[in-house]
C-alpha cells in the first residue's frame, strides 16, 4: 500500500514539474503569437484601413489558440453597443491571462497598448504598435532565457523532489 | 433616430430623449461644445439643454462611436471637417487644427460638434417634373441660397428620373456626390433612396467625376450638386457635348444675380440650360419662387 502511495506521489510531483516546464516553454511561444497578431493588426490598419472590429475578425481567423480566443472575444463583445472599449479590452485580456502562459509584464504591456488603440491617426497608431512590439521583444528575450535556464531543470526537479520526499517518509 | 441617439453617452441620451420627445421630425441640428450646454435647433426655434454639459470624456465617447473606435480611418474626415453617418446624417467637426506645410492635415482636438439631421423628403419634386420634361429631359439649373433645399430637391429629382413617372420610362442616372450630401453614401452604399437606375460616384471631385461617370457608366442624365468653379463648368460643357442631360444646382438668390458671375454667365448666355428653378428661403422647404425657361422667361 505504501508503495502505491509513494508511486502516486512521485507521479504527481513529476506532473507538476512537467507542467511548470511546459509553462516556461509556452510563454515565449505565446509572446511570439501576440507579436504576430500585432503585425497583422498593423497591416489591417495601414493597408486595408479596416475598422478595429473587422481587423479583429481577420486576426482571429489567422491566429492559433489562445490568441484566437482573445480576438474572438474582442470581436464579439464590441458588438454589444455603447460599452467602453477599454473595458472590453481589459476583460478579454483577463480571460487571455487565464488560458495562456503570458506573464504579468505582458499583461501590462497589452493593457497600455489597449488604451491607445483607435484613438490616434495612422502614424501615431503605428508607433504605438511598434512600441508594444518592442516591449514584447524584450519580454520574449527574457522568457526564452528563462526557458533555457530552467526548462529542463524543472522537469527533473519534479521527479527528484518526489523521490526525495518519498525517501524521507519511508 | 436610433442612429443619432446611440452616439451619445447614456446620461446625455436620457436628457435628449426626454427633451426632444416626439419632435424628432422638426429637429435640424444638435450642437455640442465642450463644457457648454447642448444646443438643439428646431425648424422654428432654438433650445438649450442646460442639464447636459458634455465634458472631455463625453466627446471621446462620441468620437469613438463615430469612428467605430478606429480614429486612424478618419484621416480624410478629420481633414475635411465633416463625416457622414448611417442614415445620411452629417457630423461637422471643429477644434484645434494641425497643419502640414500650410495645408490642413487634421483636426486634432475635437471640441465642437454639429450633428445635422438629414431629411429625406420623398416626393418634393413630383410637382415640378412636368416642367423638366419636354420630349426628353431638359438641362436644368436649380438656384437657391443655403438651406433652401437644393440638395433635397436634386435628390428627389434623381429618384424620380431613375424610377420613372407617369408615362415617362426610367432613365439611367449618374450622380456625382462630391460632398456626400445627395446620396449620403457610407463605403459607397447610398443611405438615401435614389431610385432604381441610379449610379453614384461618392466623394469624387465634380469635374473629374462627370467625365469618369460618362466614360464608365454611360448615364443618360447626370446629377451634380453645387457647381461653381471654372473646372466644373468646363466639365459640364463637355458632358453636354457628349449628349448627356445635366441637372445641377448652384448657390444664388436670383437669375439676375447669377448672370453677374462670370463662369455661370457663360452658361446662361449660351442657353445651355433649358430650365431654371429658383428656390426661396422664405418659403418652406422645396417651394419655388419661379421656374424659368432658357430665355429666362418665367413659366410658373
Amino acid at each position: 500500500m505504501q508503495w502505491v502511495g509513494a508511486l502516486l506521489f512521485i507521479c504527481t510531483t513529476t506532473w507538476i514539474g512537467f507542467e511548470w516546464s511546459n509553462r516556461l516553454a509556452n510563454r515565449p511561444k505565446h509572446i511570439r503569437q501576440v507579436k504576430n497578431a500585432l503585425q497583422i493588426l498593423e497591416a489591417e490598419m495601414m493597408y486595408s484601413q479596416l475598422p478595429l472590429q473587422d481587423a479583429f475578425h481577420t486576426i482571429k481567423n489567422q491566429t492559433p489558440f489562445p490568441i484566437h480566443a482573445f480576438f474572438d472575444r474582442l470581436y464579439k463583445n464590441m458588438n454589444q453597443e455603447s460599452k467602453d472599449f477599454g473595458i472590453v479590452w481589459q476583460n478579454s485580456l483577463d480571460e487571455l491571462m487565464d488560458i495562456s502562459c503570458l506573464g504579468n509584464n505582458e499583461k501590462e504591456i497589452l493593457l497600455q497598448f489597449g488604451q491607445t488603440l483607435g484613438q490616434h491617426d495612422f502614424l501615431q497608431q503605428q508607433k504605438h504598435i511598434q512600441l508594444a512590439a518592442s516591449h514584447l521583444d524584450r519580454e520574449l528575450e527574457d522568457a526564452s532565457e528563462q526557458y533555457q535556464k530552467y526548462g529542463k531543470m524543472t522537469k527533473s526537479l519534479g521527479v527528484l523532489c518526489g523521490l526525495f520526499i518519498v525517501l524521507l517518509l519511508l | 433616430m436610433e442612429e443619432i441617439i446611440r452616439l451619445f453617452p447614456e446620461g446625455i441620451q436620457h436628457e435628449l430623449n426626454s427633451r426632444i420627445g416626439n419632435r424628432w421630425d422638426q429637429l435640424q441640428e444638435i450642437r455640442l461644445r465642450l463644457n457648454r450646454p447642448l444646443e438643439l435647433i428646431f425648424h422654428t426655434k432654438q433650445e438649450w439643454l442646460n442639464q447636459a454639459l458634455p465634458n472631455k470624456l463625453d466627446f471621446v465617447h462620441i468620437i469613438n462611436q463615430l469612428s467605430e473606435y478606429s480614429l486612424y480611418r478618419m484621416e480624410e474626415e478629420l481633414r475635411e471637417g465633416y463625416m457622414t453617418i448611417e442614415g445620411g446624417h452629417r457630423v461637422g467637426l471643429a477644434g484645434k487644427v494641425n497643419t502640414l506645410n500650410g495645408a490642413v492635415k487634421a483636426i486634432q482636438f475635437i471640441t465642437f460638434l454639429n450633428i445635422r439631421i438629414a431629411k429625406e423628403k420623398i416626393g418634393v419634386a413630383t410637382k415640378i417634373m412636368p416642367y423638366l420634361y419636354h420630349q426628353g429631359y431638359l438641362n436644368t439649373l436649380i438656384v437657391g441660397a443655403p438651406q433652401t433645399g437644393k440638395t433635397t430637391l436634386i435628390r428627389d429629382i434623381a429618384r424620380i428620373i431613375s424610377t420613372g413617372w407617369k408615362n415617362v420610362p426610367a432613365k439611367k442616372v449618374g450622380v456625382i456626390d462630391e460632398r456626400s450630401e445627395i446620396a449620403a453614401s457610407i463605403k459607397g452604399v447610398p443611405q438615401h433612396d435614389l431610385g432604381l437606375r441610379t449610379d453614384v460616384m461618392d466623394a469624387c471631385p465634380k469635374a473629374e467625376g462627370m467625365m469618369m461617370m460618362i466614360r464608365s457608366m454611360s448615364p443618360e442624365i447626370l446629377i451634380v450638386d453645387e457647381i461653381g468653379g471654372k473646372k466644373d463648368v468646363d466639365a459640364l460643357l463637355e458632358a453636354l457635348n457628349a449628349g448627356v442631360v445635366v441637372v445641377c444646382s448652384v448657390h444664388g438668390q436670383t437669375l439676375e444675380e447669377l448672370k453677374k458671375r462670370p463662369t455661370i454667365q457663360a452658361l446662361i448666355n449660351q442657353r445651355i440650360f433649358h430650365r431654371y428653378l429658383i428656390l426661396d428661403s422664405t418659403l418652406s422647404l422645396g417651394r419655388f419662387r419661379g421656374i424659368h425657361d432658357a430665355e429666362g422667361k418665367r413659366m410658373s
